[in-house]
C-alpha cells in the first residue's frame, strides 16, 4: 500500500539531488576549468506480494542515484591578457603542490609568490619537470611555449609539467578547483598550453536551465502523485470506517 | 535543499564580478591603472559515493562516485600588470615608465609607496609632486629660475637656467621594481604599497638591464580594454540571472513539498 508513496519519495530525494548538481554547475559558470556534471540514475528493484486476486511475482522499482559523472570535454579559451594565465587544449592537467601532496588542476591562473616562484590563487607552487618554477625579476616578460617551455631573457627557465591519467573520471574533487588522485599521472601526450587564456567552464546554460526545468516539472508531477496516494488512503480510512 | 545556497553563491560570485568589471570602466580614464579580473574556484565537495570503491566482493569497481559540489568563491581579485598605451601630453611633468617598474613615493607619514602614474607637478620647493602634493623619491629641488626641463630615458633631469649655455643636471628619477607587482596593495590615488606577496622593492637607474625607460611629455593611459569588460560584464549579468532562475526553481520545489499532505 506504501509502495506508491515511497516510490514517488525515492525520486524526489532523487530530484532535490539532481537540483543541488544543476545548481553546482551554474554557479561554477565563470569558474576556470570547471568541468560540467550529471547525475546518474538507476532503477533499485525490489519484488513485493502480489495483490489479491493476482497472481504471479510482481516488483517496483525505486530510483537510486548511482554516480555523478563528469563532463571532460573542453572548454573554450577566454583571453585574460595576463602572462600567468595559463589553458591547457587536449587531455592534460597542471600538477601543483599542496601541503597534503601533490594535487592537480585544469584551473590554469596562477600569478608570482614574493620569492618569484609560480603559485596557484592559494600560493601552492605550480610544478615544473624539475619542481617548482622560479622566475627572476631580470628575466623579464616571461613566454610559455606549447609543449610548456618557459623560457626569458636569460634563456630557458623550465618546463611546465603536463599530466594525464589513465582514469580521468576516477580523479576526486578537492575543491578549489583541485583534483587529487590515487593512480600515478603519465607525461600528457596530446596536451598544448596557451599563454594569456583561461579555459572557460564547460557548463552550457542553456542545457542547464532546461534540465532545471525538466526536473522541477518531475519533482512537482511526483508530488501531485504523492498527494493523490494520499487522497486515496484517506477516502479508504473515511469510507471504510464509516458504519453504514 | 543545498541546491538555494548553491546558487546564492554563484549570485554573490556574480556580483563581485560585476563590481570588479564597473571599477575596470570607471578607471578606464584613469592614468597608470591597471586592469582587474576577478577569479573563481569551486567549494568543498562533499563525498557520498567514493568513485573507486568496491561494489562487489568479487572487485568490481564503481567507475562514477558522488561528489556533491557546494557551489562556487571568489579566490582573487588579481591585476594585470600588462603596460598600458603611452598618450603624449604638453606638460613637461608629465612621465612615463616604458617598462617595468615604479615611481617611488614618500608619504605624509615617512612610509614608501610607489605609482605608475607619472602625472607631477612641481612643489613651491621645486621638488617633483604627485597630484596629492606627495613627494617622488629620491628628491630633486628644480630651481626657480629655470626656464625649461628636460628628463631623458634613464631619467636625469636637467634645467635650462638663463645666463648658462649649459643644461644643469638637477636631478635624477629612480624606479623600483618588484618580484611580483601583481601582488602589490593598492592603497587609493593610483598608489600601491609594497606587501610580503609582491617581495622587497629594488631600486635602479631606468634604462638599466630590467628596469624601463623614461618618456617625457607622455602618460600611461589605463590597459582597460573596453570591448572586452562589456563582453564581460554581458556574461556576468546573464550568469546572475541565471543563478536566481535557480532560486526560483528550488524554492518552488519546496513550496510543492510544503503542500504534500495539506
Amino acid at each position: 500500500m506504501d509502495n506508491a508513496s515511497l516510490v514517488s519519495l525515492s525520486y524526489q530525494l532523487a530530484a532535490f539531488r539532481s537540483m543541488d548538481v544543476i545548481a553546482n554547475n551554474l554557479a561554477n559558470a565563470s569558474t576556470p576549468g570547471f568541468k560540467r556534471e550529471s547525475v546518474k540514475f538507476e532503477e533499485y528493484v525490489q519484488p513485493v506480494q502480489p495483490a489479491e486476486g493476482q497472481s504471479g511475482s510482481q516488483s517496483v522499482a525505486f530510483v537510486r542515484d548511482a554516480g555523478v559523472v563528469r563532463d571532460l570535454s573542453g572548454g573554450s579559451l577566454d583571453h585574460t591578457g595576463s602572462p600567468y594565465d595559463l589553458a591547457i587544449s587536449g587531455n592534460g592537467y597542471f600538477a601543483v603542490q599542496t601541503p597534503a601532496g601533490e594535487r592537480y588542476t585544469r584551473n590554469g591562473h596562477f600569478t608570482l609568490n614574493s620569492e618569484g616562484q609560480i603559485v596557484t590563487s592559494e600560493g601552492y607552487p605550480l610544478l615544473g619537470d624539475g619542481g617548482p618554477i622560479t622566475v627572476a625579476v631580470d628575466d623579464g616578460d616571461i613566454s610559455f611555449g606549447a609543449d610548456g617551455t618557459v623560457s626569458g631573457k636569460q634563456g630557458q627557465i623550465g618546463k611546465v609539467r603536463m599530466v594525464d591519467f589513465a582514469d580521468e573520471r576516477a580523479l576526486t574533487k578537492e575543491g578549489s578547483s583541485l583534483y587529487a588522485s590515487s593512480q600515478s599521472p603519465a607525461p600528457a601526450a596530446d596536451a598544448t598550453l596557451s599563454q594569456g587564456m583561461l579555459e572557460s567552464s564547460n557548463v552550457q546554460p542553456v542545457l542547464e536551465i532546461s534540465r532545471m526545468i525538466e526536473v522541477m516539472r518531475a519533482y512537482e508531477a511526483t508530488a501531485t502523485l504523492a498527494k493523490n496516494t494520499d487522497d486515496l488512503k484517506r477516502q479508504a480510512v473515511e469510507k471504510l470506517g464509516t458504519v453504514q | 535543499m543545498r541546491a538555494l545556497s548553491i546558487a546564492a553563491t554563484g549570485m554573490q560570485a556574480q556580483q563581485t564580478n560585476v563590481e570588479v568589471i564597473a571599477n575596470n570602466l570607471a578607471n578606464m580614464n584613469t592614468t597608470g591603472y591597471k586592469e582587474q579580473r576577478a577569479a573563481f574556484q569551486d567549494l568543498l565537495y562533499q563525498n557520498v559515493e567514493q568513485a573507486g570503491a568496491q561494489s562487489s566482493d568479487t572487485g568490481t569497481l564503481v567507475p562514477n562516485g558522488i561528489q556533491l559540489g557546494a557551489g562556487v568563491r571568489t579566490a582573487a581579485v588579481y591585476r594585470i600588470t600588462q603596460p598600458g598605451d603611452l598618450q603624449s601630453t604638453a606638460n613637461p611633468y608629465d612621465v612615463a615608465i616604458n617598462g617595468a617598474g615604479y615611481f617611488r613615493v614618500t608619504m605624509p607619514d615617512g612610509t614608501d609607496a610607489y605609482t605608475r602614474d607619472g602625472n607631477f607637478s612641481l612643489s613651491p620647493e621645486g621638488q617633483l609632486v604627485t597630484q596629492q602634493g606627495y613627494v617622488i623619491a629620491p628628491g630633486l629641488a628644480i630651481p626657480p629660475n629655470a626656464t625649461a626641463v628636460a628628463i631623458n630615458g634613464q631619467g636625469q633631469v636637467q634645467a635650462t637656467i638663463p645666463g648658462q649655455t649649459a643644461l644643469q643636471t638637477v636631478g635624477q628619477l629612480e624606479l623600483t621594481r618588484f618580484p611580483n607587482d601583481a601582488g602589490l596593495k593598492a592603497l587609493g590615488d593610483n598608489l600601491f604599497s609594497e606587501t610580503s606577496s609582491s617581495g622587497a622593492p629594488q631600486a635602479g637607474v631606468p634604462g638599466s638591464t630590467g628596469y624601463g625607460t623614461i618618456q617625457q611629455y607622455f602618460l600611461e593611459t589605463s590597459n582597460v580594454n573596453a570591448v572586452e569588460e562589456i563582453t564581460s560584464l554581458i556574461t556576468a549579468q546573464r550568469a546572475y540571472e541565471m543563478n536566481s532562475k535557480v532560486v526560483t526553481a528550488a524554492d518552488e520545489m519546496m513550496s510543492e513539498t510544503a503542500k504534500l499532505g495539506s
